[in-house]
């Protein structure tokens, strides 16, 4: 006993002197990888970590809320703040996964746009899927509407697809001319989806499917398609830095998203996590990402703090807006499986 | 005098259970029981089943007539279920549940079970309740209801098989539009054999060639097949993108020596995704056919040869029969590594090539939907046990038929 004493204090005290300031902690931080986790390291993260005595710790995922599910339930949480799909946090928030934000936190909620508030997180961006072109090879007859998208005789070449029902029907329709705040209303019918479906049918033969981002942007730069959906600043992205000549047709109509931070019920560090998401709530910090990549903020003010040229790059700009409708959350929330069984069939015929 | 091979007896019984034993137990406590409980999920109707337990016994005690709502009885005991279930915070998992059979009756559910946890309803419930979410009252939602009472359920592993009950509870085919996995087992298993074929045809010139060749030979040859194994799933997998596509390397060379006038489309086929999982697959059937052909004497062989066979009859005859069992071995792991197959279809394949995988993978990770999730699981296994005991039940024929 009379050593082990000794030794013991000697550890508390190494451990006392490690954990100094008392608050600090390591916050695991789980984005969406690549260059969106760069933006958001370079803008956001490393400015926090210069302000306060906590560091970040970044992971990326898919955003399966499974994992959050399984790790809540087994009681081995590991992820502190996840950015997820706006649907992700409506479940996750009625099934408890999620601490819910004051408005203490997150700012006057009416300072948030529309859909970028939610009783558990708080907009990280706000994004648009949208018609991406290769202006090189579409033989100078520009893109303007998804009905030029589905018309592969006015130009020709193959168009890239995301493999799956969400946001892809929502195109198909555009493309049959339905106007893109109707879209749901069409959807929300047996008719409507099998309106969708024909229109995916009708250039069957001509559709590059891809799954991941990146497939997306290879088969665009290959030359292996000449157009395809794609998220904004994913475009943005490879013409600033990578000097692609791109273009993006926002007058076709387009839907835009919004990716929010949510907190883990009972993670280790939720009050340090919480910490960040009232810091990053400040219009100035939330803005520190939109300047690096062009998607959208959550709070009004946020604007003031991108530049000019930069506005003009994202969903929200004035140039833009009139064109863009926003995601159904609720509707995918309840129609995902069976539309996403349904066009997974229709894949395979 | 016996001669010492290993130990013998119940002492050396009691040794043997020794040394496997924590193998067992690691097995079992890292494998078979998470994996069953996983399992579990496929029969399980916990949600409905308990978490709408009042409800359900109501609408047995007093079944509304067809095309009507239920009485009272059973909408007090929905806002006495739903109040308990949020509480709980189970209410979201009762309305996922609820909606996989009835789309669109998650959030109705959600928002019924909040204010019913609020005790915004008060007695009589039933127009309290029809008030705030005039919804309730489509008698589908209760007939639906009625149909999932109980502790199990066979819903998932019907819906695995493109399989639902009916309006009358009885097993009926789903429609056209919606039927997927019965196309998906399909295609998975031909993929696989395709795949497992086709190595196994590669696999035996090439181990041949390794056990002829000399020493030194043999082994920068078995270098090379086992390079592969060692470096990531994933880059042998997305080289494939490059290597095919519209204006890669292949595409060039057979536009340049005038094979095709233009570019084809190689990437994102069938095509593709057969090279690539034979690549991958490759290795381990090279490795189990080599083990086994290293014990086949050359002299036999060349005995066949010298008392007249052709070659292939000699072959078929005494070679093969020799290198069966590694054929065979390398075949099953081939086989139930191809079956699993997820991130290469995903990369590679086009969308008429995705395995079964994807469909677990989607159901865990994307929806939630644990329950088709292991529905599929158990239709994935119950397929392997089935070619399993086939294969056991075949060598068994075939050892009865040898004439003795």
């Amino acid at each position: 006993m009379m050593t082990t004493t000794p030794r013991l204090a000697a550890l508390t005290a190494v451990l006392a002197a490690l954990s100094v300031p008392a608050h600090a902690a390591e916050i695991t931080v789980v984005g969406w990888g690549g260059t969106w986790d760069e933006a958001y390291k370079e803008g956001v993260w490393d400015v926090f970590e210069g302000e306060t005595d906590h560091t970040i710790v970044m992971e990326e995922w898919a955003g399966e809320l499974a994992k959050v599910r399984a790790q809540v339930q087994s009681g081995n949480i590991t992820y502190d703040l996840v950015a997820a799909e706006a649907p992700s946090v409506e479940i996750g928030c009625a099934e408890g996964l999620f601490v819910p934000l004051s408005e203490e936190i997150t700012g006057p909620a009416d300072s948030y746009l529309p859909g970028t508030l939610h009783e558990c997180g708080v907009a990280s961006d706000t994004w648009a899927t949208v018609l991406a072109y290769d202006k090189d090879a579409v033989g100078g007859t520009e893109p303007t509407s998804w009905a030029d998208y589905f018309d592969v005789e006015a130009i020709p070449g193959k168009r890239g697809v995301l493999a799956q029902a969400q946001y892809t029907l929502e195109n198909a329709l555009m493309g049959d001319g339905v106007p893109a705040d109707e879209v749901y209303e069409v959807l929300s019918t047996p008719e409507g989806v099998d309106r969708a479906f024909a229109k995916l049918d009708s250039i069957r033969d001509h559709i590059v499917w891809w799954n991941t981002t990146t497939q997306a942007v290879q088969n665009l730069s290959s030359g292996e398609v000449v157009m395809t959906d794609l998220y904004n600043a994913r475009v943005t992205n490879e013409v600033q830095n990578e000097g692609k000549n791109w273009g993006i047709a926002w007058e076709a109509g387009f839907f835009y998203g919004t990716d929010m931070w949510a907190v883990v019920a009972g993670a280790p560090n939720e009050e340090a996590a919480i910490e960040l998401v009232k810091w990053f709530s400040e219009p100035e910090h939330q803005a520190g990402f939109s300047r690096l990549y062009a998607y959208g903020t959550g709070r009004r003010e946020a604007a003031e703090f991108v530049s000019a040229e930069q506005l003009e790059h994202l969903p929200s700009s004035p140039a833009h807006a009139p064109h863009g409708v926003e995601y159904d959350t609720d509707f995918w929330v309840e129609n995902k499986e069976a539309l996403e069984a349904r066009f997974k069939a229709w894949l395979g015929q | 005098m016996t001669p010492a091979v290993g130990v013998s007896g119940r002492r050396g019984e009691r040794l043997l259970a020794l040394l496997v034993l924590p193998a067992l137990v690691f097995v079992l406590a890292v494998f078979v029981v998470p994996v069953a409980r996983f399992l579990s999920l496929a029969v399980d109707n916990a949600e409905l089943g308990l978490g709408l337990s009042r409800t359900v016994a109501a609408l047995d005690a007093e079944p509304p007539a067809e095309g009507e709502v239920p009485g009272e009885a059973a909408f007090a005991a929905l806002v006495a279920d739903l109040a308990a279930a949020r509480t709980a915070q189970q209410d979201a998992l009762i309305a996922q549940a609820l909606n996989q059979r009835m789309v669109g009756t998650r959030f109705l559910v959600i928002k019924t079970a909040r204010d019913a946890a609020r005790g915004e309803f008060a007695a009589p419930f039933k127009p309290a309740v029809l008030a705030a979410h005039p919804d309730w009252a489509d008698p589908e939602i209760w007939r639906t209801i009625a149909a999932n009472g109980g502790r199990l359920t066979d819903y998932h592993l019907l819906a695995a098989l493109d399989l639902r009950r009916d309006a009358a509870g009885d097993i009926a085919q789903a429609p056209p539009e919606a039927t997927l996995f019965r196309q998906l087992l399909g295609r998975t298993v031909w993929i696989s054999v395709v795949v497992t074929a086709a190595c196994a045809l590669l696999a035996l010139p090439l181990a041949s060639a390794i056990t002829a060749a000399p020493p030194g030979w043999s082994r920068v040859l078995f270098a090379l097949v086992l390079f592969p194994l060692w470096s990531s799933l994933l880059v042998r997998t997305v080289i494939w993108i490059i290597v095919l596509q519209r204006n890669g390397p292949v595409n060039a060379a057979l536009v340049a020596t005038g094979l095709t006038d233009a570019p084809m489309t190689l990437i994102y086929t069938r095509f593709s995704l057969y090279l690539a999982m034979i690549q991958v697959l490759l290795p381990l059937m090279v490795l189990s056919v080599v083990s086994v052909m290293r014990r086949v004497p050359p002299s036999y062989m060349k005995a066949a040869l010298s008392l007249g066979a052709p070659w292939f009859t000699a072959w078929r005859t005494v070679q093969l029969p020799l290198i069966l069992p590694g054929l065979m071995a390398g075949s099953a792991i081939v086989f139930v590594f191809a079956i699993g197959y997820y991130v290469t279809p995903l990369l590679v394949g086009g969308p008429g090539d995705q395995m079964i995988s994807s469909m677990i993978a989607f159901y865990t990770n994307r929806t939630l939907n644990w329950g088709l999730a292991a529905a599929l699981s158990v239709q994935v296994l119950a397929l392997l046990a089935a070619m399993t005991l086939t294969g056991l039940a075949l060598r068994a024929l075939a050892r009865r038929s040898v004439p003795a």
